[in-house]
């Protein structure tokens, strides 16, 4: 009996001796993999800092209006978001990379999707940044244009072109991310409609003289309206 | 060569406007006679005129280059006698070469018989030719044509003690042409001259033979009465004569001149040539296509007659203050150039020497409608000598070769009637007949080449003109038409090269022969004809369909 | 002032479509011209009549011999503006008008576009005048009922007997017309450039074909901007490039009807044009100082004192509202201490309201400052700009409101001076970039 438990013993210890030394090398290939990965994240990580600090990156965001977000959310500057994003990427990519060396034949096909599932990132991220840029930049038209033509609650307006581009930005990504895409098609449409709805009823309320004034000066002439400025700036 | 019997040689003609005191002296005293003249007849039979209109040679006390005649019947003797006239006349028929004199009827020089008996008193019988006043405040407002040298067109007289009329210098009286004396007595000096064989007469002065109070005493009817009368005259007795008018007038005040056919044959065209020069300056075509709009038709006998320059200054009566100050200021600035509103300038210096320009106002001259002149010295370019006063700095002695007295005269160069040109330019050292025989592509070949290709075709002299009016303003385009035949000239009026597009529609198919060369140029299409042009360059195309 | 390189002898254009065929043939016909009127053109067939004939005139009785050309530069004109020019052509082909003269006078048109664009019309002008080498060449308006003679030669004759290179236009003008060119323009031109040229963008002006062929060889015809401002940039291309400059005084100003939402638009043109100039030529004006008085012909302007109907509390309003509103835009353009103080008087009533000089300078600097580092957009931050003039022109009615015309001239003297006075503090923050 006891020469079985040793006998069985010994072969379990065998066993995994043997299943040990068969995943060693892949074990410290993967770790080696791993302090790789890390050491060209943190390269790329620094080149890409550098490039962007070279073509003035923070400046474009602060354009866009992105820094401010990025301020009041207490997070450090674009370029370094960037960057860091950019850090974790790639390290994890090496991991990834160093996980599928070890052969668990599962994980295999979760890292493929993993790595194929990056560009998609990629892009989604690319489709945020400029959607923010652009919904900043159009807002920020729209309450100009608002506040020179004298129309009236010219932020409410400017908030709503705002609103309505990041909606319709972030309903792209979530599409691009193939994320609970029905659900984000029909709350953008929700969303959309709704802000519409409000925007017809501010303004319609709000601009009721405004449009019995536009009607009157259309239809009916009598009523001299008072002229502005006759000032030419010229 | 006999002389073409055409009733309109007129039309054809070259005429060579000379003095015979300028061409050629025969017997050394430094004043060229008729002699003189017959022995160059030659040279302006190789040239290619085929008249020559002479300027007055009448006895005379010469205070007005002879205009102030004071025998009609007879000739200076510096020239000559009758005799050698009448050689004169046959040599010149011999060679084909008309011959044209002058005929002053307003005025007779104040040392002619007629006014010394005039003014010797007032009951003698020719005291009615000539027109008398008490006053000097007749006629008022007639103006006053020497403006340099007269203050007013009566003058008085100390002997007879009353003022006589003169539309020209004081020492210039005219006839009273009221009186039918005069009248007869004038038919009958021009028929002394017809029978001797004389072709042609220029009227001087015609526009002033009748004053009548009230007028500017010029053009007026009775004049032209008179006119018509010495032109059937002339018809009846001496067919294939011609009346040439010296008339200074715009050109609807000229058209009455020429009557139904029934008055002058020929008149010149005064108000173009100032435009032509004016034209040159500008570089734009305008001023002579506005003055040829606004010339009107003419009989079919008669004919316009054209020039660049004359004995006389360049006369810019005929154009706008405006105007007068731009030739002025572009021809002649130097004042003492300018003399009773005109330009005493001879055509080379007027153009300053620059044988392009020559030979373009040559080439309108000779495509133009009408009879061309050549003052004499200008088919050499001839310059001009400012410091003779009066108009005398254009009538030097003719340039023939470069040694004694340029071949003018065997005399003592201080007696010639004036000094030759000698400046380094001009100087007949450099400009004379010989050297420009020698030359091949001197100016007076061009003359007598162009002269030959103006006569090889009628339709310079007798055709009809059609402007066209490219949008380019400085080429000055025309087509000349007779019967089947039709020329486009082509002027270059700037100073650089220019590209034009004329409109040809309506000669389509057409192949253009160029005159000069006799190279055909492109056929006409459809699409505007685009010619390009050097400096003052001209063309004459034949069109040739084929 | 290192003074303006010989131009080039071959055409600088970017595009060699840029003229018509068309056009480039009625070039040829018209050749080398001394003077060159050019007439910028949209729909103007009520006046352009009169002005071409009064054009004519003056150039017969001043210019006779001259050659010249008249340039209609029409924008797609619908009521037959073209047709009538052109129709006034003085030459031999249609003999119909009864004005005598030496020489043909060319009128031609040319469609630039299908609608109006200064800047375009401004340069299809000055490559004609490149191509005829003009002497001299003015540019006039149409909109002008003042067909009063001598206009053209006021501007003519400085350029072609006296050599000047620019010829500006000073008018009489009404106390409170004009507020831009006065509580700007002018003011920001004369401190930065260092001279008092009072209209620098204006519809009419008189240049030689050495400023002419220089400012035709820049770049930024090409712009984002396409040229917008073009006459202004000439003006400033004179300036640096150390051409002479004078004044022509010109007589009374038209009123010409300008709405209120013209003055974006207006703005864009002339201070967004001003901004993006003070960029590249930065080198200049940076080390002027002072300013100097430019040589003025004919009398000294003087302002007329009509009263004009003005609403004014809309103007307050609006800048009220503007400060307001757009408190986030003006947070990126503005220093802390200059939003702050512009705040508190939009928090003010009509009575005590006032926009000082030094505020409105400091604004306007701060403007420059941050359109040169686009820290938004830039068309925005001109747009921004519209309702703090909007305020300061209250200001200046309201101070100038009995005041004579020697005193509003006073207070504009003084308004420059301070503007002068503050220029360190704009080169200090555009160095602050670096």
């Amino acid at each position: 009996m006891r020469e079985m438990i040793v006998s069985e013993l010994t072969q379990a210890l065998h066993d995994l001796a043997q299943g040990f030394a068969h995943y060693l090398p892949r074990l410290i290939v993967m770790l080696i993999l791993a302090f790789l990965g890390w050491v060209i994240a943190y390269v790329v990580k620094m080149i890409l800092r550098s490039i962007l600090r070279l073509i003035k990156f923070d400046k474009l965001s602060e354009n866009a209006g992105a820094s401010q977000l990025l301020t009041k959310a207490a997070l450090p500057s674009a370029t370094e978001i960037v960057s860091r994003f950019v850090f974790w990427v790639t390290w994890l990519g090496f991991i990834m990379l160093g996980v599928s060396v070890l052969g668990i034949l599962g994980l295999q096909e979760q890292i493929a999707r993993f790595f194929l599932f990056l560009p998609r990132l990629f892009v989604a991220m690319f489709i945020l940044f400029f959607g923010i840029l652009a919904a900043s930049f159009f807002s920020r038209a729209a309450l100009l244009a608002a506040v020179n033509a004298n129309v009236p609650s010219p932020r409410v307006l400017s908030l709503a072109v705002r609103s309505i581009i990041i909606v319709f930005v972030l309903s792209i990504v979530f599409e691009e991310l193939g994320l609970a895409e029905q659900t984000m098609l029909v709350a953008f449409g929700i969303a959309f409609g709704a802000i519409m709805l409000g925007l017809a009823i501010a303004f319609g309320m709000g601009g009721r003289d405004l449009a019995q004034r536009f009607l009157e000066k259309k239809f009916i002439r009598g009523k001299k309206e008072e002229n502005e400025d006759e000032l030419s700036p010229l | 060569m006999p002389l073409n019997r055409d009733a309109l040689w007129y039309k054809d003609a070259i005429i060579y406007q000379v003095h015979v005191r300028t061409f050629h002296d025969s017997n050394g005293d430094g004043i060229g006679d008729f002699p003189g003249l017959e022995q160059k007849l030659d040279y302006l039979q190789e040239l290619g005129v085929s008249a020559i209109w002479l300027m007055p040679f009448f006895p005379s006390p010469l205070r007005d280059d002879g205009y102030d005649i004071a025998d009609y019947n007879a000739v200076h003797a510096s020239y000559g006698t009758l005799e050698d006239f009448r050689k004169l006349l046959d040599s010149a028929h011999e060679r084909g070469i008309r011959v044209i004199i002058e005929m002053v009827l307003n005025h007779t020089s104040d040392q002619h018989p007629w006014f010394q008996e005039a003014r010797s008193s007032a009951d003698n019988p020719r005291r009615d030719w000539y027109v008398w006043s008490d006053t000097d405040t007749r006629y008022k407002g007639t103006r006053i044509i020497f403006l340099d040298t007269e203050k007013s067109n009566w003058a008085w007289d100390p002997i007879s003690k009353s003022y006589y009329w003169h539309r020209f210098f004081s020492h210039q009286p005219d006839l009273n042409y009221d009186n039918p004396a005069v009248r007869d007595q004038m038919w009958a000096v021009m028929k002394f001259w017809l029978e001797m064989g004389v072709d042609a007469f220029r009227l001087d002065a015609v526009p002033y033979l009748v004053e009548r109070e009230g007028t500017n005493c010029e053009n007026l009817p009775e004049t032209h009465t008179i006119l018509k009368d010495l032109r059937r005259k002339l018809d009846e007795e001496f067919p294939g004569r011609m009346l040439l008018a010296e008339a200074n007038q715009w050109p609807a005040d000229l058209r009455p001149y020429f009557g139904d056919g029934d008055e002058f044959h020929m008149a010149f065209h005064f108000p173009l040539m100032p435009r032509m020069f004016m034209g040159l300056k500008l570089e734009d075509r305008k001023p002579i296509t506005e003055i040829l709009q606004q010339t009107p038709e003419i009989p079919p006998s008669c004919q316009w007659s054209l020039f660049l320059r004359n004995h006389d200054e360049l006369t810019l009566e005929m154009v706008t203050d405006m105007e007068r100050d731009y030739m002025y200021d572009m021809y002649a600035e130097n004042k003492t150039m300018r003399l009773n509103l005109g330009i005493r300038r001879r055509l080379a210096p007027l153009l300053s020497n620059d044988r392009r320009r020559i030979e373009l106002m040559n080439g309108m001259l000779m495509s133009l409608p009408g009879t061309p002149i050549i003052y004499y010295g200008d088919e050499i370019g001839m310059g001009d000598n400012i410091s003779l006063g009066d108009r005398n700095g254009v009538r030097t002695p003719m340039q023939w070769t470069g040694g004694w007295n340029s071949g003018f005269s065997g005399a003592d160069p201080e007696h010639l009637y004036a000094p030759l040109i000698q400046s380094p330019v001009y100087g007949y050292p450099a400009v004379n007949v010989f050297a420009q025989r020698e030359s091949e592509h001197s100016l007076l070949h061009w003359m007598q080449r162009i002269i030959t290709v103006r006569r090889s075709t009628a339709v310079f002299g007798r055709g009809s003109i059609e402007f066209l009016y490219p949008a380019n303003h400085r080429i000055l385009a025309y087509l000349r038409r007779l019967d089947k035949e039709t020329v486009l000239v082509v002027n270059n009026l700037s100073s650089t090269a220019q590209a034009v597009e004329l409109d040809l529609r309506h000669y389509k198919g057409n192949i253009l022969v160029e005159m000069f060369g006799n190279n055909i140029f492109p056929r006409v299409g459809d699409l505007p004809y685009l010619l390009t042009m050097g400096p003052y360059q001209f063309y004459w195309f034949r069109l040739r369909r084929v | 002032m290192v003074p303006g390189k010989s131009r080039s002898t071959e055409l600088n254009l970017e595009d060699g479509n840029f003229l018509t065929d068309d056009f480039l043939r009625q070039l040829i016909n018209v050749g080398e011209v001394d003077i060159l009127v050019g007439l910028p053109t949209h729909n103007n067939a009520k006046t352009i009549g009169p002005i071409v004939s009064a054009i004519q005139k003056e150039i017969l009785q001043t210019f006779p011999r001259e050659r010249t050309v008249i340039i209609n530069a029409d924008g797609g004109s619908r009521d037959g503006t073209p047709e009538l020019v052109t129709g006034k052509s003085i030459d031999d082909i249609r003999p119909t008008s009864n004005l005598h003269t030496l020489r043909t006078l060319h009128t031609i048109s040319t469609r630039y576009a299908s609608s109006p664009a200064s800047g375009t019309a401004l340069r299809t002008i000055l490559a004609a005048a490149d191509l005829l080498r003009a002497k001299a060449c003015v540019v006039m308006s149409p909109d002008s009922q003042n067909t009063e003679s001598e206009r053209l030669s006021r501007f003519l004759r400085p350029i072609y007997r006296d050599g000047f290179d620019l010829v500006t236009p000073t008018y009489r003008r009404p106390k409170f017309d004009g507020l831009l060119m006065t509580n700007l323009l002018y003011p920001m031109i004369r401190a930065l450039y260092g001279l008092r040229i009072r209209e620098a963008y204006t519809a009419e002006f008189g240049f030689s074909n050495r400023l002419g062929g220089q400012f035709l060889g820049q770049n930024g015809w090409n712009d984002r901007s396409g040229g917008t401002g073009a006459e202004l940039r000439l003006t400033l291309a004179a300036i640096t490039g150390g051409y002479r400059i004078c004044q022509s005084f010109l007589g009374e100003k038209e009123h010409i009807e300008r709405r209120a939402a013209d003055l974006v638009p207006t703005l864009r043109e002339t201070v967004g044009a001003l901004f993006s100039a003070l960029e590249s030529e930065f080198a200049v004006w940076s080390t002027v100082s002072g300013s100097q008085p430019v040589p003025t012909t004919g009398s000294d302007q003087e302002l007329l004192l009509d009263p004009m109907r003005v609403n004014r509390k809309r103007l307050r309003e609006m800048f009220s509202t503007g400060v307001a509103e757009l408190e986030s835009v003006f947070r990126s353009i503005l220093s802390p201490a200059t939003l702050a103080e512009l705040q508190r008087i939009a928090r003010l009533g009509e009575a005590e309201f006032q926009y000082p000089a030094e505020l409105w300078v400091r604004t306007v600097y701060e403007f420059a400052a941050s359109y040169q580092k686009s820290v938004i957009s830039r068309d925005h931050i001109i747009q921004a700009l519209a309702p703090l003039f909007r305020g300061r022109v209250f200001t200046f009615l309201i101070e100038n409101r009995n005041a004579s015309a020697g005193e509003v001239e006073d207070n504009i003297e003084s308004l420059c001076l301070e503007f002068e006075r503050l220029k360190p503090y704009l080169l200090q923050m555009w160095k602050s970039k670096e």
